[in-house]
């Protein structure tokens, strides 16, 4: 895959994470990294007068810390770096993206929270509710685990709503480049409104679950080795806690039916599924934009 | 950028591609009506004539109008040198590194002390005014009028007073900003809530209402008129306070849409706009109030140090919460454009290594100068909480001496100008004014002024008549700040001797243009 992965970096913890996840992701699948440190836009201070002379010592220092970004890559995976002026981090990044027809944007979640878990901040919120490129989140402690070890298993979190095309285009593109495996999780039976009694949940569960589970399957390609699982439980919280996790694994979910089309939005499924989560999560867009990931992208390559 | 060969901050490095950045640094992304608006609010007229004007007409009587006029001459002609020196080489470090480029690393550490000591003890009085003005607000909307009495106890004061500066801290380290809008709408209202304030005043003396009417007489625009040259130094060194600030729209210059005109522009609409609010409101309170010792006069040293606080209950009746509301509000905005010029000062001596390496750090997350902002918060607080309770009245205590050390640091400032640009002098008419002439004489003004008001606050009686040991506390706070600065600088040229050497940051003076083209 010569697709291209946007590394959304901070010098901090969380950023150290997505560069992680990013050189995995890219190592993986083949892709190359564009580490972005995005700046404050000056057009947004109104009150404090500007400073050429401090604007010209924190552009060095961004690209110092770029440098330093850098070197976290590993040596077989071709990166670029950039410094962004933008009004907001989520706004630098989803320029850059479609700017270079990136197939993924990576950010780190950590601030505060605990190790392994994901903590949405507002900056990863901004993000979620206005990128039309499937957003990877990191979570705290994803600098930690190998850049080489592989992708073993991608799962994807199918419900009952609107959206599975896209995220089963992702899951397969992805797990084509990556040749990880594909698991199909049904939240069917815990992913319905509250007030409705148990006896209708199994119901509809038996007979929604096989039958999303047999559509999402066949449109996965026979190439793609796929298996299936329920998750059970009282609430999304328990259901995702007593599913087994690979280490290296990636979730894919689909963003909210609220979102506008092609704009991510995290349900609140999604956002329930993130905080227990041990792993990587990665929220698709309703529809995809014109950057499918694995699929060419007119501009690609010509950088 | 030829001229400042290793004085930009920023280290170059060549690794990283910067391609994608639209647009470099912020140029052209301000306009002419955000200049203003930024200059404005970092005078904060409402705020810095509240404070000013009572220390300044116990100083000059009747002449204030006169001596806000002559302040600004030597305002005027320091920031043409500004200008200059900004225009050659854009620092963060501003007065510090320009002083040390000029005059080496001694001089040049003193003046980026000055301008910090200046900001800290700006940044104690602004917080210290905001705090009158809160309980007055608070005492005006609920009509109990005891609770704008809570702020002269000095605990309750200063608690309060250090919550405003935590405030103020968590919002210049995050950078928060308001939007355009507001921020157009607070100094609209500023301006507005000065005007009506200085209209009622008048309309009040006019029906007879004032406490002490005084007919307005064109002898208050004459500055000869003042009694003696130490109290015309005196108060022209207030005056200077009540400028300060201006000097940034005449330095915007690439950040500006149209370089060649905005920050001309800019400037003159400012200063036409400032100078005739302070006119205004200046006379229209002397005519209302007199210069007596009265409950309300200004001459009373009880009301001198928050004037507005005072007057604007007799003057507005109801409407008056609406003038707490534009200092408050003023206050706040110019708070956080304060707290950046002593934070990018200490991050640039950091990063020369004129001070410990960490006050270079920026924050990953906010891109602000962190540790340095944090640094200048702790000093203001403990600053202000000691004053108020070694001082009889801090304020003004704190305005005087403010005045000196804006005067020290400006003047080392305006004379740095005119050594580093002494091989370009003579290169065109243009230069002979704006690099010799204009800082020369503005520099001499301000140093003229720093000297006779340091012999002058030895006199225990001086401006509000605080003492140490028989000596003027203004005195004591002015070469206190100067003594610990010289003490500091000492420590570090032991521990950190490479910028005292000048291996950080050298001495230098641009060749004139005119040989070298010969």
């Amino acid at each position: 895959m010569s697709g291209r992965i946007v590394v959304g970096y901070t010098a901090t913890k969380a950023g150290a994470d997505a560069v992680a996840l990013g050189s995995r992701l890219a190592v993986a699948s083949g892709a190359s990294l564009d580490l972005v440190l995005v700046l404050p836009n000056e057009e947004r201070s109104v009150i404090t007068p500007p400073d050429p002379g401090y604007e010209r010592y924190l552009r060095g220092q961004a690209e110092q810390w770029l440098a330093g970004a850098a070197d976290m890559v590993p040596a077989s995976v071709e990166h670029r770096e950039h410094v962004r002026y933008a009004e907001s981090f989520a706004e630098g990044l989803t320029a850059v993206a479609d700017e270079i027809g990136a197939a993924l944007i990576v950010v780190g979640t950590a601030q505060g929270g605990a190790r392994g878990r994901h903590t949405i901040g507002s900056t990863s919120t901004e993000l979620l509710h206005s990128s039309d490129v499937p957003v990877v989140l990191a979570p705290k402690g994803s600098r930690k685990t190998d850049a080489s070890a592989a992708v073993p298993r991608i799962t994807v979190a199918v419900g009952t709503r609107p959206g599975a095309e896209a995220l089963l285009q992702t899951a397969a593109s992805l797990a084509t480049s990556t040749g990880a495996a594909v698991r199909l999780l049904s939240l069917v039976t815990v992913d319905l409104p509250p007030t409705v009694d148990t006896g209708v949940i199994r119901l509809a569960g038996a007979a929604h679950a096989d039958d999303v589970l047999a559509r999402a399957k066949a449109e996965l390609s026979a190439d793609v080795p796929t298996e299936v699982v329920v998750a059970r439980g009282d609430s999304i919280e328990t259901a995702v806690r007593g599913i087994e996790w690979l280490p290296g694994e990636l979730v894919l979910v689909g963003s909210s039916r609220l979102a506008q089309p092609r704009r991510l939005f995290l349900g609140s499924t999604a956002a329930k599924m993130l905080r227990e989560l041990p792993v990587p999560m990665i929220v698709v867009p309703r529809a995809l934009g014109p950057s499918v990931p694995g699929a060419t992208h007119p501009e690609e390559g010509g950088r | 950028m030829s001229g400042h060969e290793g004085a930009a901050l920023a280290p170059t490095t060549d690794q990283v591609e910067g391609g994608l950045s639209k647009k470099g640094l912020s140029a052209g992304t301000v306009g002419l009506i955000g200049a203003v608006v930024i200059g404005i609010s970092c005078i904060a007229p409402a705020y810095t004539l509240t404070a000013a004007l009572g220390p300044t007409v116990s100083e000059v009587g009747l002449q204030v109008p006169a001596i806000i006029l002559v302040g600004f001459i030597p305002m005027l002609l320091v920031a043409f040198g500004y200008r200059e020196l900004n225009n050659r080489m854009p620092d963060s470090g501003t007065s510090f590194t320009w002083a040390s480029r000029a005059f080496g690393p001694w001089i040049g550490w003193m003046a980026g002390w000055g301008l910090i000591a200046a900001t800290i003890l700006v940044l104690s009085n602004l917080a210290g005014i905001a705090v009158d003005f809160l309980f007055l607000l608070i005492a005006q909307v609920t009509g109990t009028s005891s609770i704008a009495d809570l702020a002269s106890n000095p605990f309750i004061n200063v608690t309060v007073c250090l919550l405003f500066m935590l405030g103020a801290t968590l919002v210049s380290y995050r950078d928060m900003q308001t939007t355009q809008k507001l921020q157009y709408f607070l100094v609209g209202f500023q301006v507005l809530v000065l005007l009506v304030f200085a209209g009622g005043a008048i309309v009040e003396m006019l029906n007879g209402n004032a406490f002490d009417a005084t007919p307005f007489d064109w002898s208050w625009f004459n500055p000869f008129a003042v009694s003696s040259f130490s109290a015309f130094a005196a108060g022209l060194s207030l005056s200077i306070f009540i400028f300060w600030g201006w000097d940034v729209t005449l330095t915007m210059n690439e950040e500006t849409k149209d370089p060649d005109k905005t920050p001309g522009r800019a400037a003159t609409i400012t200063v036409v706009t400032i100078v005739s609010l302070y006119l205004l409101l200046s006379v229209a309170l002397l005519m209302f109030a007199g210069t007596g010792k009265g409950e309300f006069g200004l001459g009373n040293p009880d009301i001198q140090d928050n004037v507005f606080f005072a007057l604007a209950g007799p003057i507005l009746g109801p409407l008056a919460f609406l003038v707490s509301l534009a200092v408050l509000t003023s206050s706040a905005s110019s708070l956080q454009s304060t707290f950046v010029s002593p934070a990018r000062t200490l991050l640039a001596m950091g990063h020369y290594e004129a001070l410990p390496k960490k006050f270079a750090t920026v924050s990953p997350r906010f891109f602000t100068p962190g540790y340095a902002t944090v640094v200048s918060a702790v000093v203001a607080s403990v600053f202000y909480a000691v004053m108020r309770f070694v001082s009889e009245n801090v304020l003004w205590d704190t305005i005087t001496a403010l005045g000196m050390m804006i005067c020290f640091y400006y003047g080392l400032t305006a004379f740095a100008c005119v050594w580093y640009f002494r091989k370009q002098w003579f290169d065109s008419v243009r230069n002979v004014f704006f690099m010799f002439l204009f800082p020369l004489v503005g520099g001499v003004i301000l140093g003229v002024l720093f000297v006779s008001t340091l012999v002058d606050s030895m006199d225990p009686e001086y401006g509000s008549g605080s003492n140490v040991f028989g000596v003027g506390l203004v005195f004591v706070l002015g070469m206190g700040v100067i003594l610990i600065g010289i003490g500091i600088m000492i420590w570090q040229a032991v521990t950190r001797p490479a910028f005292f050497r000048g291996e950080t940051l050298s001495k230098d003076a641009p060749a004139s243009l005119r040989r070298r083209v010969a």
